[in-house]
């Protein structure tokens, strides 16, 4: 039984077309010009319990809408949206008892109170009772030592511990759901490195499933089994992460230092792939003045492996060096409006 | 009842630690306290400054109007004390911030509000049972324990009239951007209530009565008080317009509520 | 010259920027309206009857106080809320860095602000009281030395507003500072009554005081039929007496309080 059950879900909004000037200003108080903003466009999928989901796309792309809807801050315009069993919009207050939220950029602690009164407070709210709170608050110790604390105001804390603070507090209640907004924005390596530890084992624990959004491609390659990417309101891919780098094609670069390097070296590499596999478009074949040839392989049409044993049996290869193209130049790309 | 007992708990839990925390800012509670109690102060001395001039104001005495002045200071009080996170709600609205309320399990106006408590207000409730005291005994009014009781009911009445005035005021905050003005002519309007509706002749009368009941804030309770024999029955109706109108008030904050939700900013 | 370019054109954005929004300024209109509508019941039921009371009769006593009520807007310009929080949250800095005089930045800010102000909300009032009381406004000689009365007066509200702000370099509580000042300077300048209204006593130690030269002394000079040339002379020398003796303290304050930004680093 899926914990998030979307179909079809669309979001739409009527926004006013603005005039200028102050004229304009007094117009578009009686104005009924607008236009419809799609912001989320029929999207469908599901989450299953315990999976830590990569929830990714440009910014406006639709992810904070789809969230605000799942957290019952949005209606939809249209489809279905469940959310453990709820209609989020319909029963916030239940729906908020079963899910956590982490907004990376404010806390959602008290500001001025000791940080163990906020949890203490925390408790009261979602009725946890007394010795499950006690296992909890033991976990988050032995997990980051939050017992250091305790005492201090929310306010006194450095960005990294707060991060810390909201987010163990997003799970004092042992949510089904817990909802990740940029949580690790700002935060320097090391402190990235114990969030992303702290969120493992908090869904290690009681399998507590993740929404996580962030701009932080290592996030997700830390954490994420599936990437969710949405551009324009649409769903562009769903898949496990490592079908991520296959967006494009599965491309890896093959570089060859070639010696002796002739003049015709270049030009006979090329003709030997041409011949051998008869396939154009799987290469881009380059070379510096320094000996080496480049060439970017479509994996899909011709593995990488059949290129370097041609290269390794009609050549003179004396150095080999192989690039993976990253999961974040994929990710731009996608952001950046190249087809998929 | 059970629910009641669940917010009331999360309410003395949440305040009571707020309470500890900001008593720690000694200097900006006294700077504070001193402010309230100075322009309360001026308020009583503009009081007597005008009504040492004059033997009555439309008929009532300066004691009486001390009196009506009393009852306004306490009246206005509970607003001042439980709701002053009102004033910062179009900054929330406006920044992005107020999304954070929704993400609880509870009523949102009640976790808005339990944000802030004003303990400086308790200044201005200090100054009214002062007073209150002062033009008792100048009137020889008498307080038995029905008395009390009927007071007590009376003063959550009208504190509800203020409370929901201002409430319906700050939920502009969801609709129009610069919605400052709109609180602070709500806030300003108290500033009428401890006078006599009866100085307004027949349309502002009406107006002050039904349509934004200051009335109800200080004079018609008082007068039950202060002239028992003469009030007119419409003085009865003032926990029906304390409870109505923030019915009313609650409903505009969840009509804003929602639109806040539509724009999605 | 170039200079003063550039207190022209923070006068000029300031102005822009209170106009902008008009929804809020209409509110404060309405509230203005409110104000003007209780003074006269009030003021009303106060006289009933009598025909003058401390020497002022209930048309002027009413003209009085509504001019009041209208000015008042004018000067509230929050001066003493956007400085401190710019000290607050350091962006008081930039302005620091600027090649102009800081007070009369401020000063600039303030006085686009206020006009507008003026434009949305004095006028507006001031027009609906002469429509009313077209008999009863003096209009005379005084409508000369009104003016220059009225711009001394917002300097010196400015200097009293610039002063407050200046605190936040001291202490985060601006709102006591603030309403502080504000209650006192409204009972003791005869904005919300009178200073005939007040006793023998206290209106000799009021005479004294500075604040009678930021409402008492340009309402006067408004309202009043009976002043002579030598009189108008002599208030408006009571103003700028204290208007510099202000500019003078708070030139002072301010040395004393950008210490203060020095010190802490920002």
């Amino acid at each position: 039984m899926p914990v998030i059950q979307i179909e079809n879900l669309s979001k739409h909004f009527r926004v006013l077309n603005r005039r200028e000037g102050l004229v304009g200003s007094l117009r578009d108080l009686f104005s009924t010009d607008y236009r419809t903003v799609k912001a989320v466009d029929d999207i469908s999928l599901n989450i299953e319990p315990g999976e830590i989901v990569g929830y990714i796309g440009p910014n406006g792309a639709g992810k904070s809408t789809t969230i605000k809807m799942m957290t019952g801050v949005l209606q939809p315009s249209s489809g279905t949206l469940l959310v453990n069993g709820n209609v989020p919009f319909k029963n916030r207050k239940k729906n908020a008892q079963n899910i956590g939220v982490v907004f990376g950029q404010r806390t959602q602690l008290w500001w001025d109170l000791p940080v163990i009164e906020s949890f203490k407070i925390l408790k009261e709210i979602y009725r946890v009772d007394a010795e499950t709170f006690k296992a909890q608050m033991a976990t988050f110790n032995k997990l980051v030592d939050l017992e250091a604390l305790y005492h201090k105001s929310v306010r006194s804390l450095s960005l990294g511990q707060r991060m810390l603070c909201d987010i163990t507090a997003a799970f004092v209640h042992n949510p089904r759901v817990v909802f990740l907004d940029e949580p690790t924005i700002g935060l320097d390596i090391a402190v990235k490195a114990r969030i992303r530890t702290l969120i493992r084992e908090l869904n290690n624990q009681h399998q507590t499933t993740i929404v996580l959004t962030t701009h932080d491609i290592s996030d997700i390659e830390a954490l994420c089994q599936r990437v969710v990417i949405l551009d324009k309101g649409r769903l562009i891919f769903d898949d496990a992460i490592q079908k991520v780098n296959y967006l494009f094609g599965a491309f890896r670069t093959l570089r060859l230092q070639i010696f002796p390097f002739a003049p015709e070296t270049l030009s006979a590499f090329a003709n030997k792939l041409d011949s051998a596999f008869n396939c154009p478009d799987a290469f881009t074949v380059s070379s510096d003045e320094s000996g080496w040839i480049e060439v970017t392989i479509d994996q899909a049409k011709v593995p990488l492996r059949d290129v370097l044993n041609l290269a390794m049996g009609d050549f003179p290869v004396s150095d080999v060096q192989i690039a993976e193209i990253s999961m974040g130049s994929v990710i731009q790309k996608v952001y950046e409006g190249v087809k998929v | 009842m059970d629910t009641l007992r669940y917010y009331a708990r999360i309410y003395l839990l949440i305040e009571a630690q707020y309470i500890k925390a900001r008593l720690q800012y000694r200097a900006d509670f006294i700077i504070s306290s001193i402010g309230m109690a100075c322009s309360y102060a001026v308020g009583i001395i503009t009081f007597w400054v005008l009504f040492t001039t004059i033997p009555n104001l439309a008929g009532w005495s300066l004691n009486e109007l001390l009196f009506m002045y009393a009852f306004y200071l306490l009246s206005v009080t509970p607003l001042q004390v439980f709701f002053d996170n009102i004033w910062s709600l179009r900054i929330k609205v406006r920044d992005g911030s107020f999304i954070r309320y929704y993400f609880r399990p509870l009523n949102m106006m009640f976790y808005y509000v339990s944000e802030v408590f004003d303990i400086k207000g308790l200044v201005q409730f200090v100054l009214g049972v002062i007073v209150l005291v002062y033009a008792s005994v100048q009137l020889h009014l008498q307080w038995t324990l029905p008395q009390t009781g009927l007071f007590v009911v009376m003063l959550l009445s009208a504190s509800l009239v203020m409370i929901s005035i201002m409430v319906i005021a700050a939920s502009a905050s969801f609709w129009i951007i610069d919605s400052f003005p709109v609180l602070a002519l709500a806030f300003k309007l108290r500033e009428f209530a401890p006078y006599p509706v009866t100085i307004f002749d027949g349309f502002f009368r009406v107006v002050f009565t039904y349509i934004v009941p200051l009335g109800f804030v200080a004079f018609y309770p008082a007068q039950l008080f202060l002239r028992p024999g003469e009030a007119s029955p419409v003085v009865w109706a003032s926990p029906l317009v304390g409870i109505a109108l923030f019915a009313l008030a609650y409903q505009v904050w969840s009509r804003g509520v929602n639109h806040y939700s539509g724009t999605g900013s | 010259m170039r200079r003063y370019l550039g207190y022209f054109h923070i006068v000029k954005a300031s102005f822009m920027a209170s106009i902008v929004y008009p929804v809020g300024t209409f509110f404060t209109l309405i509230g203005n309206l409110v104000y003007i509508t209780v003074v006269f019941f009030l003021w009303h039921s106060i006289y009933s009857g009598a025909d003058t009371l401390h020497g002022m009769t209930f048309n002027q006593t009413f003209i009085y106080l509504t001019l009041a009520g209208s000015v008042l807007i004018l000067f509230k310009t929050y001066t003493d809320w956007a400085l401190s929080s710019r000290i607050i949250d350091g962006s008081i800095v930039s302005d620091l860095i600027k090649p102009l005089d800081f007070q009369v930045q401020t000063f600039a800010q303030s006085l686009g602000f206020a006009l507008g102000n003026g434009v949305l909300i004095t006028l507006p009032s001031l027009l609906l009281m002469v429509v009313l009381f077209h008999g009863s406004f003096p209009l005379g000689i005084n409508l000369l030395f009104f003016p220059v009365s009225l711009g001394l007066a917002y300097m010196l509200s400015f200097c009293l507003d610039y002063a407050v702000g200046l605190t936040a370099f001291y202490t985060q509580s601006l709102w006591g500072i603030s309403i502080t000042k504000e209650v006192i300077v409204s009972l003791l300048s005869g904005a919300l009554i009178p200073l005939a209204f007040f006793p023998e006593g206290l209106q000799r130690v009021l005479q004294l005081l500075p604040f009678r030269a930021i409402y008492s002394i340009p309402l006067l000079i408004a309202t009043s039929s009976q002043l002579q040339i030598a009189d108008y002379f002599q208030l408006l020398l009571v103003q700028i007496a204290w208007t510099i003796v202000f500019l003078v303290l708070t030139r002072l304050f301010f040395n004393r309080a950008i210490r203060v930004l020095v010190v802490n680093g920002g």
